[in-house]
């Protein structure tokens, strides 16, 4: 086990290498001007060369590589050429935002995906099949900007019982001190012990945490479905039907453990990739998180910051993959 | 296993019936809530930042005066009088005695000096505007004296919503460089920065007790200027109440937010206005005839009709509708395809049978929509337009390329003033430059140089003469054909019945000057 995570984590630590490199030949490849965007829309000339020098950007690419992965190493990804802040602090302050909305999106979305799939499995087309799969491959196929708009229209417009977006509603923040601990909103009301900030917190996380965990919802439940079909099928829950243990027993016991392989697989790649592509349910619910960031990273090339969400996005992936290969390990049959 | 999902329902429906509470209507008299579209502030450091901050940073700083040019008239702010000189080198400006920046400090000459030597000295973002400044000299504790390398407007730049802002130096000095960045003021206005949540994008302004100005009479005590970025949260807000003010809202939804009785629809000019411009170095745009006849066949009515749906107007040369300098007797070009036909004969193009190149910005639907409508039309003259959507970056890098016949044909671009003179136009957009920066039709005419640069000069003496001059400059303009001057937009706001007391001022793009508002009981 444990020279399997040294091969995994040097592995991931090569990857992330890789990714570092393409990222940062691919966006200087882009035809832009850093050092325009540094100084600002409407800059001289000269300031413009001024900036050129001061950031380095005369040099050889080789040499601002180099410069880049030898303050990366110090834990320093540079500084965005928008807002001139440290990369580090930026991400810092969004992504524990966008990884809350994530996890309890993911949780909510196996609390309710994997009962679903085992009910079809267990009443296989059945009318709660039928129904389950319809419910999946709509929450699947549902496209997230559609989803919000309604959501909010619904909720917010029509029946007011939940807000429109944002974090928090705009008299806590104005009125109350917002506990900061560990950056995570959920966290930080628990800690403190401040309910009316946790409550309000809830309030505002419905709606996005639907949209983000619809598609996972989806996905899990068809997961579960087709794992456990074909586990049902196999030789030694067949064994275990004629020891004439319980339908239940095996079911829970035998099956639903065999089949978290898989669902464990698809939920921590459908994480991975919601923490990236937040941007939309982000938008339209003014979340505080790391989507918003990268869509402005993007359309304004601001280089740093897209190397910097990169980096983290190669992180996240890395990690989650980890994670879901330990979790799979537990499997007695996989040998790593 | 049962037990813990009987244990998952109870806590999903705990956690249902904990958050589904009705919410009331969220609107007090305690703040006013601006939903803006993007984020609030880039960079905090008046001397650099040059973006959206003006919305933020024109209720914390004060300028020594504000330009109202709608009326054309100034506002004295920190400076209580000014004078000029009469060869209009030296500019002695009075301050205004008792004031105190948001550190205790008082205001005087010094604090004047210092912060546009430091925003001078800085050379980021808008500072530029202060080129003609050759020294400021400190007279006394409230007079201020600024010698001018050449005669200029300088009570216009002293106004200006980027890079004229007046600090502390107390604050400021006591303090590393990348202070004012990571979002701390030093600033005298009327607010004070009480928080301000970047990854939120909220920038919380609370009343500063000590402004000059006081506090009697109906204002709003904080103040909030949040980010949303979607415009149909941005509506649905508006309507429920929740925020004050909202702008860049689908011309669309216009018609049906009028009929809103919660809500007012305040149009106004903008000084921001959409253009075309034609590469005058590379054929066959190089030739003014041609460029004559494709500014005969763009279709102005259409495009104001379809993609502003009526909000704006067509433009009549460079100088938007509003703005001194601006002329209604200036020549405009009128679609008329027979007159477009007539002139590419001449030109030597009787069948048309060329291609161009036109690059706009990528996501941007007004351009996209505009530059499509120009495209139909162009065809009916055999002329094929390529349109290219591209980030600003790329577009103007392409528009930069050191080959010239790499570079597009055609650039479209808004333009919006950073001081309020005609020059921020005629100079930026058509004075000769060597290397293309913001000029991109390439336009070399020493005749209009000259002519902008006397305007200029005469503009720091004689705003009259001046206006002639920089007319005259624009004859040449329409003469040579070297821009399409598609049109001057309309400022659209969005506020709530009981938002009273703003004002747009286009001078200040979007800017909400809070200490000028109040809820109506």
């Amino acid at each position: 086990m444990l020279s399997f995570l040294v091969r995994r984590l040097l592995l991931g630590i090569l990857t992330l290498f890789g990714v570092i490199l393409i990222t940062f030949i691919l966006v200087r490849v882009v035809p832009s001007d850093p050092a325009a965007q540094w100084v600002g829309g409407r800059a001289t000339p000269e300031q413009v060369e001024a900036a050129r020098e001061e950031l380095g950007l005369d040099k050889p690419i080789y040499v601002q590589l180099e410069h880049y992965i030898r303050d990366l190493l110090k834990g320093n990804l540079g500084y965005s050429l928008m807002t001139h802040q440290p990369i580090i602090k930026e991400l810092k302050n969004r992504f524990p935002a966008t990884l809350e909305l994530v996890l309890i999106s993911s949780i909510v979305a196996l609390l309710i995906g994997l009962p679903l799939g085992l009910i079809s499995a267990k009443a296989k087309n059945s009318w709660i099949d039928h129904f389950s799969r319809f419910f999946s491959i709509g929450a699947i196929s549902i496209p997230t900007f559609w989803l919000a708009l309604v959501l909010q229209l619904i909720f917010f417009m029509i029946l007011e019982v939940l807000p429109s977006g944002g974090q928090l509603s705009m008299k806590i923040i104005l009125f109350q001190d917002i506990p900061r601990v560990t950056g995570f909103m959920f966290l930080d009301s628990l800690i403190t012990g401040n309910f009316v900030i946790l409550k309000d917190f809830l309030k505002h996380l419905i709606l996005p945490a639907i949209c983000v965990g619809a598609y996972t919802i989806g996905l899990v439940a068809r997961m579960t479905r087709s794992a456990l079909l074909e586990i049902l099928s196999e030789d030694y829950i067949k064994a275990a039907r004629s020891y004439g243990l319980t339908e239940r027993l095996i079911l829970y016991s035998y099956a639903l453990k065999n089949s978290l392989g898989p669902t464990t697989t698809v939920v921590t790649l459908a994480m991975g990739y919601a923490l990236m592509n937040t941007f939309l349910v982000e938008s339209i619910f003014s979340w505080p998180g790391i989507g918003k960031y990268v869509a402005n990273a993007v359309t304004c090339l601001d280089y740093p910051a897209i190397i910097g969400i990169t980096i983290l996005g190669a992180c996240a992936y890395i990690i989650l993959n980890l994670i879901t290969d330990i979790i799979i390990s537990l499997d007695p049959r996989v040998k790593l | 296993m049962k037990k813990y999902y009987l244990l998952i329902v109870v806590t999903f429906l705990l956690f249902t019936f904990f958050a589904f509470t009705v919410i009331g209507n969220s609107q007090t008299d305690e703040f006013a809530f601006y939903a803006y579209n993007s984020t609030p502030v880039t960079d905090w450091d008046p001397s650099v930042e040059f973006s959206n901050g003006i919305v933020s940073l024109n209720n914390v700083y004060e300028t020594l005066l504000r330009y109202d040019p709608l009326e054309d008239k100034f506002v004295k702010l920190l400076a209580t009088d000014y004078t000029a000189s009469s060869d209009g080198l030296t500019w002695t400006f009075t301050l205004r005695k008792g004031v105190k920046f948001h550190d205790g400090t008082e205001l005087n000459a010094d604090a004047v000096k210092f912060s546009i030597d430091r925003t001078i000295e800085m050379n980021m973002g808008a500072s530029f505007i202060w080129a003609p400044v050759d020294r400021i000299n400190v007279v006394d504790d409230y007079t201020v004296e600024f010698k001018l390398k050449y005669p200029a407007p300088l009570d216009l730049i002293c106004s200006s919503g980027y890079a004229a802002f007046i600090m502390s130096p107390t604050a400021v000095k006591s303090h590393p460089d990348s202070w004012l960045t990571e979002g701390h003021e030093a600033g005298s206005g009327p607010y004070k920065l009480e928080k301000y949540q970047q990854e939120r994008g909220e920038v919380i302004l609370t009343w500063f007790e000590d402004y000059w100005g006081g506090w009697e009479g109906n204002h709003f005590k904080k103040a909030v200027i949040k980010d949303v970025s979607e415009a149909v949260t941005r509506r649905l807000i508006i309507e429920k109440g929740e925020a004050d003010i909202t702008i860049e809202l689908p011309y669309e939804d216009i018609t049906s937010l009028q009929d809103n009785k919660n809500i007012n629809v305040l149009i106004g000019p903008s000084f921001q206005n959409l253009m075309l411009f034609f590469n005058t170095g590379k054929e066959p745009l190089n030739n003014k005839l041609v460029r004559q006849a494709l500014s005969y066949a763009f279709p102005y009515q259409d495009v104001v009709s379809y993609c502003l749906e009526g909000y704006g107007r067509q433009g009549r040369g460079p100088i938007p509708y509003g703005l001194w300098g601006h002329s209604e007797e200036l020549f405009q070009y009128k679609y008329d395809l027979n007159k477009a036909k007539e002139l590419l004969e001449k030109a030597g193009y009787p069948e048309g049978g060329f291609k161009l190149l036109l690059t706009y910005l990528s996501g941007d639907e007004a351009e996209r929509k505009t530059v499509e409508l120009f495209k139909a039309k162009l065809a009916e003259l055999n002329i094929d337009l390529e349109i290219r959507g591209m980030p600003w970056d790329s577009q103007w890098a392409l528009a930069r390329d050191n080959n010239l016949e790499k570079r597009q044909d055609i650039f479209i671009m808004y333009w919006w003033p950073d001081v309020c003179d005609p020059y921020c136009w005629l100079y930026s957009n058509f004075y000769s430059e060597e290397e293309p920066f913001f000029n991109l039709c390439y336009y070399k005419n020493k005749e209009f140089d000259s002519l902008a640069d006397k305007a200029y000069k005469e503009s720091g003496i004689d705003r009259d003469k001046a206006t002639k001059t920089y007319i005259k400059a624009q004859d040449i303009l329409m003469e040579d054909a070297p821009v399409v001057y598609i049109y001057d937009k309309k400022n659209v706001f969005f506020l709530n019945k009981t938002f009273q007391g703003f004002k747009d001022n286009p001078a200040y793009p979007n800017v909400v000057f809070f200490y000028d508002t109040y809820r109506e009981k």
